[in-house]
């Protein structure tokens, strides 16, 4: 070995003995490995916390990075008319979406320039979104960049998408509704579910993206139209991509809706109820099934276009909608309570021929106007007037001829003006609340659609309670005729009059008529649900039942005499709002009726805002009437 | 006495070298299977790569073990020179990756100067400190052993890479104290590393560090980040628990949960696939291998061999103790790769040189002994 290796060349080393110097380094070499376990010590012991001590938590913690329980959303069920004409469509809507955490930071920026072009969504506002959502705990989930893509963007964003690593096209799902305004009073609409509802209905699968029924059916309904949601669990790597599904339990689609309502009735009572308006502002009219409460058609106008709704929110039209002073978005069928009139006078004569306080040949006249004394103070009276000098009159002819008089009788009973004598006993303020609370006023029908009123059935304690008046005999007299403090909806007096007509019974209104499942099994079949019965003598009821084909026939509502069937009806021209100078008040008309007058099969109730009992709701009651049994007996003919 | 004494060479330090390294095979194996694409891509990938870094390691150990370290000792501060020209050239031109530069770009391979300069620095540490005899109790040499280890860290740490400055700093230290220098000065020393660190934090640390730092303390704080693969590697070793969940079925693993699981998160990967046994089985080859080493020392009869002993084991005992650490969030994320385990060239063949210095001096140790025995 010839190494030349500079000043001190090893082989002439002199040999060194084990010096205290070779001792120490010895003992630093032997510290050094005790230095060696520590760290494998130190190692050790944090290695221990993290796998023996906290492993369970750390695993849970892997499965919850590996699994996605991913929510399956099942197609929404269809609604249909009763003669099974779709009123309904899910149409596909594009969406573009980029997932956060599939987007590589380094390629973003050409990603969202691209999308500016392809979207004409600007850049920043992307990039904006998409660093919110990396920050927040789910970078996972889509978020939206634009809805609502053309069918055309949509296609050209897909065929693009390999250069576009973290955007997806999202098919979803869209309500449209396809006879649009026609029937958004019933039918209602979709819209994203908001913090209220979601906290309420997380635990039965509502997720936060999801759309919920809003109102109408589809909100009645929710729960039925929306199927079970499936549920998959997916393993995912660490970019989202789906490796594989590792379970699936399916979607349960949504039952289909069958609406009691006739598409073409809806249609033409829709085009009666316009054309007769007027200068109403608003208006109404519903048609019953009166041995069901099936509705057949339901009319609200002014109406809105539902899929203004269901297209995501257009603010300036739905600012539109709310400023209307014909209030389109309100269900005037419904949901608003206005005096109704004449047509109570059905209630007051049902309870006086029921309480035994008069019958078929009741005879009492009308001199145009009856004069009441003030109960405290003789010296003041007031004047209750008829709407004419109608004369002797019977019950039929009372009710025929709306006579003022013979009600104020019959409700308040008459003391006369002069000698204090009591000439006629009346039911009472307390007999005709109870008598209206039995034909369902003051309180909701039940009805399946949102939003109801409940309306007002006054009596001597709740005005005390609310207005802190005594009551007085003119209050009942008020009351006797359907003015004063009463207030309904159009659908509560329809009820009233099918009450009537069907005998007795307070039915349950419902504009569903069966419910089936996908597979068009029938899950709920028609139903007829009584909500009240009457218990009035079948003989009083018929005593009625005349009077009112009477009206039509030769009383005050021959305008809604057709030749095709026998209408029985009444009308109703209710004053409201405050007295102007002339004396006289704005009046809303009503009609409410039935037919055929022998075997009465529908009710009608037409209400008009501004309008006039005999004078335009009538006749828009009779182009009802005479389209439904023309169509009928047209039918019945082939 | 005379003869070339192969009798000494240690069969049990080589065969923990290429335990640890087959180890780490198995390890890249698991851990390239989904990112390299298959079983397949896997083996002739990664694995094959790391395959021949592994023979040019071998061929480097047989060489340096019978090149007679004090041989070395004459070129020490040739390749001094040469490291730190490198280092220089590397913070200029090299190669960026993850906001760092550390590689010079040699026909398509990575080379990464700062791996073989610790085996640099530990020779020419050990050729300057044992030249001194008595006199390395002074302070002007202690300085000067200072100034040599300082100057490839600072390098590095401007690359910037704390870990390898860090490294190179331990090995100094360990190296000071082995070769007997003034206890005071040493701690003198580290009286004010510590005392200037609050004011090194602020100044000299650049951003990319503070964020790692402040990333330590909360992953949570951006989770997609940086600081994901902070808490991939804490939720990998943890839910490997005692046993792991086997080899290629550590979830986090193959669906990429973890990144660079071959490098710098290598140790994820045996956390999770084989858990708590997999770790000890590891930790033991590793506190065997440093036991052989330490032995090398222990039996050296001059200094200059014994610190190179020391170096190395140092060298290898903190590069393992830093990268474990960090997968195990003991530290904050630093880039050193896990000696034998870790993909990567430089530090194997590196590594390899290293143990074949520890047997470059336990083949000539005993031509040292006085008496021909130990």
């Amino acid at each position: 070995m010839g190494y030349s290796t500079g000043r001190k060349p090893w082989r002439s080393d002199p040999p060194r003995e084990l010096t205290d110097e070779a001792e120490a380094a010895k003992r630093k070499v032997f510290y050094l490995g005790l230095v060696v376990l520590a760290v494998f010590g130190v190692l050790t012991v944090q290695l221990a916390r993290l796998q023996l001590i906290s492993g369970e938590k750390y695993a849970l913690r892997a499965e919850n990075n590996r699994l996605r329980q991913v929510s399956i959303t099942p197609p929404r069920g269809l609604i249909y008319d009763r003669h099974g004409v779709p009123l309904v469509e899910n149409r596909a809507s594009f969406s573009a979406a980029i997932v956060a955490a599939d987007l590589p930071p380094e390629q973003e920026t050409a990603i969202t320039v691209t999308l500016q072009e392809l979207l004409g969504v600007p850049a920043g506002e992307i990039a904006a979104r998409v660093q919110e959502r990396r920050r927040s705990n789910d970078p996972f989930s889509p978020v939206a960049i634009k809805e609502n893509l053309s069918q055309e963007t949509a296609f050209r964003l897909r065929e693009r998408l390999p250069e576009l690593p973290g955007v997806r096209v999202i098919v979803e799902p869209r309500r449209e509704y396809i006879n649009g305004p026609l029937l958004s009073h019933v039918i209602g609409f979709l819209g994203p579910i908001d913090d209220t509802e979601y906290a309420a209905l997380r635990s039965r699968g509502y997720q936060l993206n999801d759309d919920i029924g809003k109102t109408g059916v589809e909100y009645t309904y929710e729960s039925a139209l929306r199927g079970i949601p499936g549920v998959k669990v997916v393993e995912a790597d660490a970019s989202g991509r789906e490796v594989r599904t590792i379970l699936e339990q399916p979607a349960t689609p949504g039952a289909s809706i069958v609406l009691s309502l006739d598409l073409d009735l809806q249609q033409k009572v829709t085009e009666f109820v316009q054309a007769g308006m007027g200068r109403s502002r608003n208006a109404a009219a519903v048609v019953m099934d009166v041995r069901t409460g099936e509705i057949l058609a339901l009319v609200s106008l002014p109406t809105y276009d539902n899929n203004v709704f269901a297209r995501g929110v257009d603010q300036r039209e739905i600012e539109r909608l709310l400023t209307d002073p014909g209030k389109p978005l309100v269900n005037h069928a419904i949901a608003e309570m206005y005096p109704p009139g004449s047509t109570f006078k059905q209630i007051t004569g049902i309870a006086a021929l029921q309480e035994g306080i008069a019958n078929a040949s009741t005879r009492i006249t009308s001199l145009g106007s009856i004069q009441v004394r003030n109960q405290y103070n003789p010296s003041i009276s007031y004047t209750f007037k008829d709407w004419a000098a109608l004369g002797t009159m019977d019950f039929y002819r009372g009710v025929a001829m709306s006579s003022d008089v013979y009600f104020y009788y019959l409700a308040g009973g008459y003391v006369d003006f002069n000698s204090g004598r009591d000439v006629f006993q009346g039911l009472g303020a307390a007999r005709l609340a109870s008598w209206a609370r039995k034909f369902g006023l003051g309180a909701a029908t039940g009805i399946d659609l949102p939003g109801e009123s409940e309306g007002l059935v006054p009596d001597p304690a709740w005005k005390e309670r609310a207005l802190g008046e005594v009551w007085t005999v003119g209050d009942t007299y008020n009351m006797g005729i359907g003015q004063g403090y009463v207030a309904t909806t159009p659908l509560q007096m329809l009820l009233v009059t099918a009450a009537i007509a069907n005998g007795g019974d307070v039915l349950v209104p419902h504009v569903v008529r069966e419910i089936r499942d996908a597979a068009g099994g029938v899950i709920v079949p028609p139903w007829r649900r009584v909500k009240n019965n009457l218990n009035v003598d079948p003989r009083n009821i018929n005593i009625m039942r005349e009077a009112m084909r009477q009206a039509v026939d030769t009383g005050t509502a021959t305008t809604a005499k057709v030749r095709s069937v026998a209408v029985a009806g009444k009308t109703g021209t209710a004053e409201f709002g405050e007295r102007r100078p002339d004396g006289s008040y704005l009046e809303h008309g009503w009609f409410t009726g039935f037919a055929p007058y022998d075997n009465p099969e529908i009710a009608v109730v037409v209400f008009l805002e501004q309008g006039g009992g005999a004078l335009t709701a009538a006749p828009v009651a009779a182009k009802i009437f005479d389209y439904y049994f023309q169509r009928k007996n047209l039918a019945e003919a082939r | 006495m005379r003869k070339r004494d192969t009798g000494n060479f240690d069969l049990v330090l080589f065969g923990l070298a290429l335990a640890l390294t087959a180890y780490g095979l198995v390890l890249i194996y698991s851990g390239s299977l989904t990112s390299s694409g298959g079983v397949r891509e896997s083996l002739s990938g990664p694995v094959g790569r790391q395959l021949v870094f592994a023979a040019i390691g071998i061929g480097a150990f047989l060489a340096v073990s019978q090149v007679d370290y004090r041989f070395l000792a004459q070129g020490s501060l040739g390749m001094y020179v040469g490291l730190i020209a490198a280092l220089t050239f590397v913070l200029v031109f090299g190669a960026q990756a993850f906001g760092s530069r550390r590689w010079i770009d040699i026909g398509g391979t990575h080379v990464q100067p700062s791996e073989i300069g610790k085996i640099v620095v530990i020779l020419t540490l050990a050729k300057y400190l044992s030249d001194q005899g008595e006199r390395v109790k002074e302070l002007r040499v202690f300085l000067t052993s200072l100034a040599i280890a300082a100057l490839p860290a600072l390098l590095v740490f401007a690359e910037p890479d704390l870990g390898s400055a860090v490294i190179f700093l331990l090995i100094w230290l360990g190296m000071v104290v082995m070769a007997g220098c003034d206890m005071r000065h040493i701690m003198g020393a580290m009286g004010m590393v510590i005392a200037m660190l609050p004011f090194a934090l602020i100044a000299v640390v650049t951003d990319y560090q503070r964020e790692r730092v402040s990333l330590f303390l909360d992953p949570s704080q951006d989770p997609l980040g940086s600081g994901f693969n902070i808490l991939q590697a804490e939720i990998s070793i943890g839910s490997g628990g005692l046993l792991g969940k086997g080899l290629t079925q550590g979830t986090q693993t193959q669906l990429d949960y973890l990144r660079t699981q071959t490098t710098d998160y290598i140790f994820s990967v045996l956390g999770e696939e084989l858990g708590f046994v997999g770790a000890m089985l590891l930790f033991a080859l590793f506190i065997l291998l440093l036991w052989r080493g330490l032995r090398a020392a222990a039996l050296c009869r001059d200094d200059f061999g014994r610190s190179i002993a020391v170096g190395v084991v140092i060298f290898i005992l903190f590069q393992a103790f830093i990268n474990i650490g960090v997968n195990i969030r003991l530290f904050p994320v630093t880039g050193i790769p896990l000696p034998f385990i870790s993909q990567g060239g430089s530090s194997l063949v590196t590594v390899f040189i290293a143990i074949g210095l520890l047997e470059s001096v336990l083949i000539r140790h005993r031509q040292m002994s006085p008496y021909g025995l130990t």
